[in-house]
C-alpha cells in the first residue's frame, strides 16, 4: 500500500523553522499535550463529528459519508473550525502521498533551501518521512525533523539517518507529566544521542513558570551542550497570544518576566553554551 | 501632453512647490507648448494616442535638449579629472568626494538631475584608509547627495565585488535613513561574497536599498551597464535618449477581444509610439546640439554611440483583467492562468514591433529600442486604470512564491529594466539568510530586479524610487516638500495603493 500522512499544514516559507528560507510541513498527530500547546489543532486526528461543519461562515466544509470534506479554495482561514473543535484536531488537515508531497517542493526548490517537518510530532509518521526525505535530498535540498524528543530511537533509526539535523524541543526534565501529559521521559537521552550523531541544528525550551523545573532543565540542556558549540540553544517565553480561553486562564500568571529569561541566557552563556538566542 | 499658458500662473503661485520644483516646472511647461506637428512632425495619428492618453510621454517635451537618462562613466574622473570643470584627478577621498558632487551639478537629465552617480564603491576604494575617519566623509557626501539633489531618481551602484567602501556606504544608509540615492547592489551570487550579500540584504530591509538586480542577466543582455534612476538597466557611458509609455489599461478599453486588441489595436499603437521615438531622437541629435556642447561628450564621460531609447510599458494587469472580463472569467492578473497567456500574448506583440523596428542612433543596442517595465505616474485621470509595468495589483497579490514564479516570466522582455517588490515583515530581520534564499530563487526562476523591505518602516519604495511616507503624505496634504518625488509618490500611492502592498509572513 502506498505510504500516506496527514498533514496538518504546509507553509511553503518558513524563517523560523532552521536555516535560510525552508518549507515547513506539519504532520497531524502529536504523542503529548502540552499545557501552553499553540497549535493544538495537531494533536489529533479528525474523528468526524462534524461539529465544526455547520459553525463555517464560508461554508468550506460539508459532510458526506466519510466524513468533512474541505474546500480550500473557500476557506479564508478564520480558524473557526479549529476553535470549535472539541477534540484537538482540524477538518482543514489532508492526506498526502510522499509523491504529492514531493510535487509541491519540488515547484518551490528554487526559493528554499530544504524542508522541516514538524507537527505534531512528526517521527510519529518516521516511516513515510523517511521515504520523503530520500526523495528530496537529490533536489539539493537539506531535510530537518523538528521533534519533542519523546520517540523510541530504534524505530525511527531509518529517518535518523535520513534528517540532516533535528531540531529538539526540550518542554522539561522532571515532571513532564504536569506539562506534557506524558509518562515518557526519554527526551533528554534522545538528545544525547542525537547529539553524539553530530545531528542537531538547535535545542529549544518554552519558558513556563510552576509547570516546570525551569532552571534545572535549562542547566541540564546547558551542561550537555556546552559541549556542541555550534548547536543554538534557543530560550522562548511562553505567551498567551493564541491560545484557548481554557489554556489561557493556565498560563496567563505563569509567563516569567523578560528580565528573569534574561538573566537565563547570561547563566546559559556562563555555563558554556556559544550560540544562545532568546525570544521573549 | 501640450501644456496650456494658463500651467505657468498656477506653478507660480502654487502653494506646494519649492522654488527651485517651480523654476524646474516652467521650463518643463515651455518646452510642452511647441506643437510637436510642427517641431517633430508628429502625425495628427501619433497626436491623437498622446491626446487620448493611450500613449504617454511622460511630459517629457517637445523641443529636446538632452537626453532623458545619462549614464556617466565616472572612471574618467579618476583617470583624467576634468577640464571644463577645472577638476584635477583626486589624490584622496576628499578630492573625490569633492569633485564628485561638483561634477553632479553638470549631469542633466529629465528631471535636471543626475539619475546616476556611480559606482560609488569603487570609486571610493582606492582612497579608502582610514575606516573610522572615512566613514564619517562617506555619510556626510550621502547626506550632502540626497539634500542637494532632491530628487529620488538619482541612483548609485555598488557591486558585484565586495569592498570596505562599499561596506561603509551600507552602513551609512542605514543610518542615514535617506531617500536618495537610490542604490542597486548589482548581485552574482557568483562573485559577490555571502557576507557583502547579507549586509546588503539587511539595508535593503532597513532603508529599502540597496535593491538586487540580477548582474549575471543583464550583462548577458546589455553588457556593460548601469542601473539607473527607478530599476533602468542602461548602458554605461551613455544612456536612454527617450522614455514614452504605451498604457496598455488605456489602449484596451472599447475593444470586444483579445484577438481585435492583438491584430489591429494594440499594433497600431504600439508603430505609432516607435515613430515617435524615431523622431525625437532624431531632433536630439540632429538639431537640439547636445552631443556638440556638452562637456560630458568631449572629455569621454559619455558617447553619443552607448545610448538608445526606451519603450515603455504601463498598465498590463489591468489590460488582461479587461479581456478577462470581455471572456467572462471571474479571474484576476495574478492568479489566472488565462490571464498570464493573455499578458504574455500581449507582450509578445509589443515585444516583436519593437525588435523589428529599425531604431535611429540606437547601433548599441542594434538599432533596436529596448523594452521597459515603466513603474507608473500620475498624470492623468487614465493612471487610475494603469498599474504599474507588467505588476500584479496592490490587493489581489498571491502567496509570495506563487507571486515571484507568476512575475519572473514576464521580467524576460525587459532588456531595459523591471522590477518587483516585496514587502516583508519584522521576523525577516534575524533571517537575512532567508531573504538571500528568496532573492536567489528569484533569479534563478529568470528575475532581473527585486526589492525587499519592511512594511513597518518610513522609509519605503513606491515603485522604483523611495519616499518617506510621512513626507509622501505631507505633499499630498498641499505642502511643500523638498523632493519633487515625494508629491509623484502620494499620487501613485493614491492610485495604486503601494503603501498598503501585502505583508510576507511565512511565504504569504
Amino acid at each position: 500500500m502506498e505510504n500516506k500522512a496527514v498533514v496538518n499544514r504546509i507553509i511553503p516559507f518558513s524563517n523560523v523553522d532552521g536555516p535560510g528560507n525552508r518549507l515547513a510541513i506539519f504532520f497531524q498527530g502529536c504523542n503529548i499535550s502540552c499545557i501552553y500547546c499553540h497549535n493544538p489543532e495537531t494533536i489529533n486526528r479528525c474523528i468526524s463529528c462534524m461539529a465544526c461543519v455547520s459553525g463555517c461562515p464560508s461554508g468550506a466544509l460539508k459532510t458526506c459519508d466519510e466524513g468533512v470534506i474541505y474546500d480550500e479554495k473557500v476557506c479564508t482561514e478564520c480558524d473557526r473550525c479549529i476553535k470549535t473543535c472539541r477534540y484537538n484536531s482540524s477538518p482543514r488537515a489532508k492526506i498526502y502521498t510522499v509523491d504529492e508531497l514531493y510535487k509541491i517542493i519540488d515547484d518551490y526548490k528554487l526559493f528554499i533551501r530544504g524542508i522541516t517537518v514538524s507537527g505534531g510530532e512528526p517521527t510519529l509518521q518516521a516511516e513515510f518521512i523517511t521515504e520523503l526525505f530520500k526523495r528530496v535530498k537529490p533536489l539539493g535540498l537539506t531535510c530537518f525533523v523538528d521533534t519533542n524528543g519523546f520517540f523510541d530511537r530504534e524505530r525511527i533509526s531509518g529517518l535518523i539517518e535520513a534528517a540532516d539535523k533535528f531540531m529538539v524541543d526540550i518542554k522539561a526534565i522532571d515532571n513532564i507529566d504536569i506539562l506534557c501529559g506524558t509518562t515518557m521521559k526519554n527526551n533528554i537521552e534522545n538528545l544525547k544521542y542525537l547529539l553524539r550523531l553530530n545531528k542537531v541544528y538547535e535545542v529549544r525550551s518554552v519558558i513556563i513558570q510552576d509547570y516546570m523545573d525551569v532552571e534545572n532543565t535549562l542547566f541540564t540542556v546547558a551542561s550537555i551542550l556546552k559541549e556542541y558549540p555550534e548547536v543554538i540553544y534557543k530560550l522562548i517565553r511562553v505567551h498567551t497570544q493564541g491560545l484557548r480561553d481554557e489554556q489561557k486562564e493556565k498560563v496567563k500568571d505563569k509567563v516569567p518576566s523578560a528580565e528573569y529569561v534574561r538573566q537565563l541566557g547570561e547563566k546559559i552563556r556562563d555555563i558554556g553554551v556559544r550560540k544562545v538566542e532568546l525570544i521573549i | 501632453m501640450r501644456s496650456k499658458m494658463s500651467d505657468i500662473l498656477d506653478v507660480v503661485t502654487s502653494k506646494g512647490l519649492t522654488y527651485q520644483q517651480k523654476l524646474y516646472n516652467l521650463a518643463n511647461i515651455a518646452e510642452r507648448l511647441l506643437d510637436p506637428r510642427e517641431i517633430l512632425e508628429y502625425t495628427d495619428e501619433e497626436m491623437m494616442y498622446i491626446e487620448n492618453d493611450m500613449i504617454c510621454d511622460l511630459n517629457e517635451g517637445y523641443a529636446i535638449y538632452r537626453p532623458r537618462y545619462i549614464v556617466p562613466d565616472y572612471y574618467v574622473l579618476l583617470s583624467k579629472g576634468c577640464k571644463f570643470l577645472d577638476l584635477k584627478p583626486p589624490t584622496d577621498l576628499d578630492e573625490l568626494l569633492d569633485s564628485l558632487l561638483i561634477l553632479y551639478n553638470h549631469v542633466p537629465s529629465i528631471t535636471s538631475f543626475p539619475v546616476f552617480i556611480g559606482d560609488l564603491d569603487k570609486l571610493m576604494e582606492p582612497f579608502i584608509t582610514d575606516e573610522e575617519k572615512d566613514y564619517i566623509k562617506i555619510k556626510r557626501f550621502l547626506n550632502h547627495v540626497d539634500k542637494a539633489i532632491p530628487d529620488s531618481f538619482c541612483h548609485a551602484d555598488i557591486g558585484p565585488e565586495k569592498t570596505k567602501a562599499g561596506e561603509l556606504i551600507l552602513r551609512a544608509i542605514i543610518e542615514l535613513e535617506n531617500p536618495t540615492p537610490n542604490m542597486t547592489i548589482r548581485y552574482d551570487k557568483d562573485i559577490t561574497p555571502r557576507d557583502f550579500a547579507l549586509k546588503a540584504a539587511e539595508a535593503c530591509l532597513r532603508v529599502s536599498k540597496p535593491s538586487f538586480s540580477n548582474n549575471k542577466k543583464y550583462y548577458s543582455d546589455l553588457g556593460d551597464h548601469r542601473i539607473v534612476s527607478c530599476y533602468n538597466a542602461l548602458p554605461h557611458g551613455g544612456g536612454a535618449y527617450t522614455l514614452p509609455r504605451l498604457r496598455l489599461g488605456t489602449i484596451v478599453k472599447g475593444v470586444r477581444s483579445l484577438d481585435e486588441l492583438l491584430s489591429d489595436r494594440l499594433p497600431k499603437v504600439t508603430r505609432a509610439m516607435a515613430s515617435m521615438i524615431d523622431k525625437r531622437i532624431r531632433f536630439l541629435v540632429e538639431k537640439s546640439n547636445f552631443f556638440e556642447t556638452s562637456f560630458l561628450v568631449k572629455e569621454g564621460f559619455i558617447k553619443r554611440e552607448n545610448f538608445s531609447a526606451m519603450f515603455g510599458i504601463v498598465g498590463l494587469a489591468d489590460a488582461v483583467n479587461y479581456i478577462l472580463k470581455l471572456e467572462g472569467l471571474n479571474e484576476k492578473f495574478g492568479t489566472s492562468k488565462r490571464g498570464d497567456e493573455i499578458g504574455h500574448s500581449i507582450l509578445k506583440v509589443i515585444s516583436d514591433i519593437a525588435n523589428s523596428h529599425e531604431g535611429v542612433y540606437c547601433e548599441r543596442t542594434n538599432n533596436r529600442y529596448l523594452l521597459h517595465a515603466q513603474v507608473g505616474a500620475s498624470l492623468s485621470q487614465e493612471d487610475y486604470d494603469n498599474t504599474p509595468a507588467h505588476r500584479i495589483r496592490v490587493g489581489e497579490e498571491p502567496i509570495l512564491p506563487v507571486h515571484i514564479r507568476q512575475a519572473s516570466p514576464f521580467h524576460e522582455y525587459f532588456t531595459s529594466g523591471t522590477g518587483d517588490l516585496f514587502a516583508l515583515d519584522q521576523t525577516y530581520l534575524n533571517k537575512l539568510d532567508a531573504v538571500l534564499d528568496i532573492i536567489e530563487g528569484a533569479f534563478a526562476s529568470g528575475a532581473r530586479y527585486i526589492t525587499t523591505y519592511l512594511h513597518n518602516t518610513d522609509l519605503i519604495r513606491v515603485t522604483g524610487y523611495l519616499v518617506k511616507k510621512s513626507d509622501a503624505f505631507k505633499a499630498g496634504q498641499g505642502h511643500a516638500t523638498l523632493r519633487d518625488t515625494d508629491i509623484l509618490g502620494y499620487g501613485t500611492n493614491d492610485r495604486a495603493h503601494v503603501f498598503e502592498r501585502r505583508v510576507r509572513v511565512d511565504g504569504k
